[in-house]
């Protein structure tokens, strides 16, 4: 498990535990520290409206990538026709360098119950799946245990709570390509069948797995329901930013440490690298500048040092052509070079990609294979404007977000990092001496 | 027969005599194309996979779309219930593996692939009967094969396409999408997509090019 990083003592905490909470799969300890309370409130004192209009009034938006609102969600998915409704956690976490939806199941699995248990009252499901990745064998014994442990206690079961309401919960291991985490792709996944992206829409809350009404969450965003439930919609509104509160599970890496941070949204990114930087440094690494920040995972967006004070916040970072995605914060030095790592980012994209529709299989493809030219030093005189076309096409065209954000690395790396850019591919040099491109010499007299 | 010196020469040149007053064979094309009878499209043959199992389906796409109605088929669905079938009524209830091969003329094994092994499969039925053979439950079938064989045979996956009545091609494609299930063989830990990245990852970071990587060998 990665380590948890040191957060200002002022800042809330909404998702993990304070650190000495002992054993998380222990039901004992964790109800005397409020797990199922607010389950309890709402079967007992709360109609399933009213814990809807809770999310709802909390402003929360998911935190699975997409920063879609909640509420809206909630809405569409306690609406929809139909008697049988499913409730799906999906703690994947498809960035293989990232660990936070992994540890908050392995820290707080009770909330993450409560939070579907809670969803699952205020949609009207009586079955709920917890995805999650095949490898993480301690993430899927803990949760088994937790989940064993509340329904013996009667918090989840044939019987919630003495209501009568019946609800069962699974574990489901899976393991496949980056874009299993979409939702369609994971809903695939638990039907039993290939991963591939469905059109949309109907989205999932009008017909997801099997075709019926479901609810896909991240697991964040589910372990933070009971919070609002007990404390009330307001105390949450007051966290974070205005435009979506809250904290969110970020996983840090910088050249003074890396590991996991619960931060409040809208927190300036010079903040967030703060964490990892300074202080910590010791003598074999020295101070070196900052080149680039990578916000987002594989499909993340490349930030310059002087955009550091974007808050980390889901629409302000689209508007810099960077997102939220998988909540990784990559700070890249000056020893690293621009092109070698979206060459890498985008070939890892095209790599992951499900190939179902072309922009998918063959556009992020050839984008890679463009960023290869340029990092290789054969670039073809037109290929950054192709690069530029192709990107858009794809945007434009694609099926799912995942090859929509897969140009990422290519596009903010062409907007921000253009003279290194035009290092490589005018004068077939590459400034940090990372990449190896053909530099065209011309004989002479020696 | 003794050695005659020049004999071998002889009877090569009394063959290229032999020929000359022959009718010719050779067609002047393209000046004179050759003959060819008017729904002829070629040999059709079916083909394997890696494993060297049949790829048809019999699913009579092929034989719908024809457009010169050369092909039809026959055989019974995958969970061995209904004899159908495509084309003349003499290729009903045939097994369908044995109908097509028959159907398209013959048999055509690739010789770089070995066909897939049997194995016992008393432990794919239990896994099957437990969960009442729902497609459905297709990934918790396909993780229990892998943790009972250690990874997922193809007689297995051809086991459970009959009795959940799952296409054998779509099982083939779910079951080589995960990445923790390993088909036809036990796998290797390199070609880890994930652990590569990462690597990658720490290699670009700190200044040494991804491109000497695994990563981008295939370029
Ligand atoms: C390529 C791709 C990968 C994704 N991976 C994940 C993931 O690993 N975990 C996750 O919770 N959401 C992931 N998502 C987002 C989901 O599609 C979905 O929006 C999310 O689970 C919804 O939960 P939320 O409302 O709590 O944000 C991914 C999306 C895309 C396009
Ligand atoms: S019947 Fe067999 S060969 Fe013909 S299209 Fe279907 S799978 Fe292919
Ligand atoms: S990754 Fe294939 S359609 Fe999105």
């Amino acid at each position: 498990m990665t380590a948890l990083l040191k957060t200002p003592s002022s800042w809330p905490r909404v998702l993990l535990p304070a650190a000495d909470a002992g054993d998380p799969t222990d039901l004992d300890s964790a109800t005397r520290s409020g797990a199922f309370d607010a389950l309890r409130t709402a079967v007992r004192a709360m109609t399933p409206a009213q814990v809807v209009t809770a999310v709802t009034d909390s402003g929360m938006r998911g935190r699975g990538g997409a920063g879609f609102p909640t509420g809206a969600k909630w809405r569409a998915a306690a609406s929809a026709a139909g008697t049988r409704k499913y409730v799906v956690a999906n703690g994947y976490g498809a960035d293989p360098a990232v660990q936070t939806d992994r540890t908050l199941l392995e820290l707080a699995p009770y909330a993450v119950i409560e939070g579907m248990a809670l969803a699952a009252y205020a949609i009207g499901a009586h079955e709920g799946f917890i995805a999650v990745r095949a490898d993480a064998a301690e993430t899927i014994r803990r949760l088994e245990a937790a989940i064993g442990a509340a329904e013996e206690a009667g918090f989840i079961g044939p019987d919630v709570i003495e209501t009568g309401w019946e609800l069962r919960i699974e574990v489901r291991p899976v393991q496949g390509a980056y874009m299993l985490g979409e939702e369609t792709v994971l809903l695939k996944a638990l039907e039993g069948k290939r991963g591939q992206p469905e059109q949309r829409p109907p989205h999932p809350t009008e017909s997801g797995l099997f075709d019926r009404p479901t609810l896909v969450h991240n697991v964040q965003t589910l372990a933070a329901i009971p919070w609002i439930v007990d404390r009330g919609a307001a105390a949450y509104a007051a966290i974070g930013s205005k435009a979506s509160p809250g904290t969110i599970l970020v996983q840090l890496r910088g050249p003074g440490g890396a590991g996991i941070a619960e931060v409040p949204i809208g927190t300036p990114l010079r903040t967030l690298v703060g964490l990892v930087d300074g202080g910590r440094r010791g003598k074999e690494a020295p101070e070196r500048p900052v080149k680039a920040v990578l916000v987002g995972g594989p499909s993340g967006g490349f930030l310059p040092p002087d955009l550091l004070d974007t808050p980390y916040e889901f629409d302000a970072l689209r508007a810099v052509d960077a997102h939220v995605g998988s909540g990784s914060i990559v700070v890249a030095d000056d020893r690293a070079c621009i092109v070698d790592l979206a060459r890498l980012l985008t070939r890892f994209c095209a790599d992951q990609a499900c190939g179902k529709t072309i922009p998918c299989r063959i556009g992020t493809r050839r984008l890679s294979e463009i960023v290869d030219r340029i990092a290789v030093g054969t670039p073809k005189p037109t290929d950054a404007d192709l690069a530029a076309d192709l990107a858009s096409d794809v945007v434009g065209s694609a099926l799912c977000d995942h090859e929509r954000l897969a140009t990422l690395p290519a596009t903010s790396a062409m907007r921000y990092f253009r003279a290194e850019l035009d290092d490589h591919l005018l004068r077939s040099t590459c400034p940090a001496g990372v990449c190896h491109p053909i530099a065209v010499t011309v004989a002479g007299p020696t | 027969m003794s050695f005659v010196p020049g004999l071998g020469l002889v009877r090569g040149m009394a063959l290229t005599l032999r020929r000359f007053f022959e009718p010719k064979v050779t067609n002047l094309y393209p000046e004179i194309p050759a003959r060819v009878p008017p729904k002829f499209r070629g040999r059709l043959q079916l083909l394997y996979d890696e494993y060297g199992t049949l790829k048809c389906e019999t699913c009579f796409q092929c034989a719908q779309a024809c457009p010169v109605e050369c092909i039809d088929m026959g055989g019974v669905d995958t969970k061995g219930r209904f004899a159908i079938h495509w084309g003349p009524p003499e290729t009903y209830g045939e097994r369908r593996e044995e109908s097509a091969l028959r159907r398209a003329g013959r048999t055509v094994p690739d010789p770089v692939y070995e066909h897939f092994h049997g194995i016992d499969l008393r432990a794919v039925d239990d896994i099957l009967h437990e969960v009442d053979h729902d497609p459905k439950e297709m990934l918790r079938i396909l993780a229990a094969i892998q943790a009972e064989y250690g990874y997922v045979p193809v007689a297995a996956l051809k086991r459970v396409s009959q009795s959940t009545g799952a296409w054998y091609a779509m099982l083939y494609g779910t079951a080589t999408y995960y990445d923790h299930l390993a088909v036809g063989a036990p796998r290797s830990t390199e070609g880890d997509a994930d652990a590569a990245y990462l690597g990658a990852l720490d290699g670009s970071l700190s200044g040494r090019s991804a491109s000497t990587d695994s990563q981008a060998a295939g370029t």
